[in-house]
């Protein structure tokens, strides 16, 4: 199964959030408890920790790109190889994550 | 040019300006280790240190009045005022010291002060969400600015470090939000300069602050229904960009001043009157918010206080 990871839309008022730093690559193994990535609001920094396992295979933002709340920022997929669909294809299935702000 | 939080552009204006002067320092509520009430002064505790950057109690007057001294004592202090609703406790050092200190000594002393402060309707209820600002304008010897874009914040907060007199520089809640590019080398914005935020014929909306975000929106709504709209923000409340507002209302003929305070004595009543002065059969029109508090309630808040659709609903009236 192909998951997505999105910017939450419950961030208070925050209007742009920036992606501070992706904690893995593309076609690394994310494992449960792992941090995903780091990004900020105008108020805090907010880490990302996946609650279950995937292969990250598509990171849609950059490191210091500028994000909305609701932007679809990563894919990630159970088996390393599992084809994915085209870019603007909109999936169903959310990655469970936790977040921690500072 | 970088894209930089609201925050980001104040805390990058107020390091530049205290690395460029030793004078400078800043004094206000929560704003050393916690790093301000928006985190706009993040890091210059760390950086420049405790004799620089200092907590104040929760007591504006003193604040203000402190501020003041030390500025006709040599130093250039920022004060924050975390809502522009409580610096009514400091107007008395503000507007009886600081900004009459050069006219009562002759010249011979003067206040190079700012007071920040932040204004603005977002949930914050009667006492913590007020647009004030026409007060302040009323005040001889006071600069007021007011910027809606955190380029415009940098700039002008570092020209109000600069100034020769008191600056009272308010932001907006709503803007902290938004990010905004801001230039990578060090420039300033010129005190009393307006900057015109889109084109259009068919008539003027002059805005400030956050408001100048929401007649940007209600141009756009405008332009779908085939009405150009031509936007000035202000920017400087005081001094005022008289030329460049009578030079736009001179090519709309209208003009539609939105103020997110009272419309009595406002912005608008101000402008209205000085550019019918200079713009001949200009017709004029203003919005500001109902005669009312700002609520607590988020539903009689939003009612209260000027939006996209009523901005473009006030611009039909006056094109008739």
């Amino acid at each position: 199964m192909i998951r997505k990871f999105v910017i939450p839309k419950e961030l208070g008022d925050s209007i742009e959030v920036r992606l501070l730093q992706w904690c893995k690559a593309e076609g690394e193994m994310v494992n449960a408890d792992e941090a995903l990535l780091e990004f900020e609001t105008d108020k805090a920094i907010v880490l990302v920790t996946a609650s279950q396992a995937g292969v990250l295979r598509r990171r849609f933002f950059n490191d210091g790109d500028w994000m909305k709340p609701g932007d679809v920022a990563a894919w990630l997929s159970d088996q390393a190889d599992e084809a994915l669909p085209a870019a603007d294809a909109v999936l169903d299935d959310t990655l469970l994550v936790t977040f921690d702000a500072t | 040019m970088s894209r930089l939080f609201f925050r980001e552009a104040l805390a990058r204006a107020m390091a530049e300006e205290m690395a460029r002067d030793p004078r400078v320092i800043l004094m206000g509520q929560d704003i050393a280790e916690h790093g301000g009430s928006y985190a706009e002064t993040r890091g210059l505790f760390e950086r420049f240190g405790p004799s620089r950057v200092r907590n104040t109690p929760v007591a504006e007057a003193v604040t203000v009045g402190l501020a003041a001294g030390a500025a006709a004592a040599g130093l250039r202090p920022l004060a924050f005022i975390t809502y522009l609703d409580f610096l009514m406790l400091g107007l008395d050092p503000l507007v009886n010291y600081a900004a009459k200190l050069r006219f009562k000594s002759a010249g011979q002393l003067t206040a190079p002060m700012v007071v920040k402060a932040t204004a603005g309707a977002k949930g914050q209820g009667p006492t913590h969400a007020q647009s004030i600002e026409p007060w302040l304008m009323n005040v001889p010897g006071l600069t007021v600015l007011a910027p809606s874009t955190a380029g415009d914040a940098y700039g002008l907060l570092k020209s109000a470090l600069r100034a020769s007199g008191p600056v009272v520089y308010i932001d907006h809640k709503r803007l902290f939000p938004l990010g905004g590019t801001v230039p990578d080398d060090e420039q300033t914005i010129p005190i009393g300069s307006a900057a015109l935020r889109r084109d259009g014929r068919h008539l003027t909306i002059v805005a400030h602050s956050y408001m100048s975000v929401v007649a940007l929106e209600a141009a756009a709504l405008l332009a779908a229904s085939g009405i150009e709209a031509e936007v000035v923000d202000l920017r400087s409340l005081w001094p005022i960009d008289w030329q460049t507002l009578a030079d736009s209302c001179r090519r709309t003929g209208h003009a539609l001043f939105v103020e997110e305070g009272q419309e009595v004595c406002g912005v608008g009543a101000e402008l209205a009157f000085g550019l019918r002065e200079r713009v001949d059969g200009l017709r004029v029109a203003r919005l500001g918010a109902r005669r009312a508090p700002v609520s607590a309630s988020p539903v009689l808040e939003a009612y209260t206080i000027p939006d996209a659709p009523r901005v473009a609903e006030a611009a039909r009236r006056l094109l008739g």
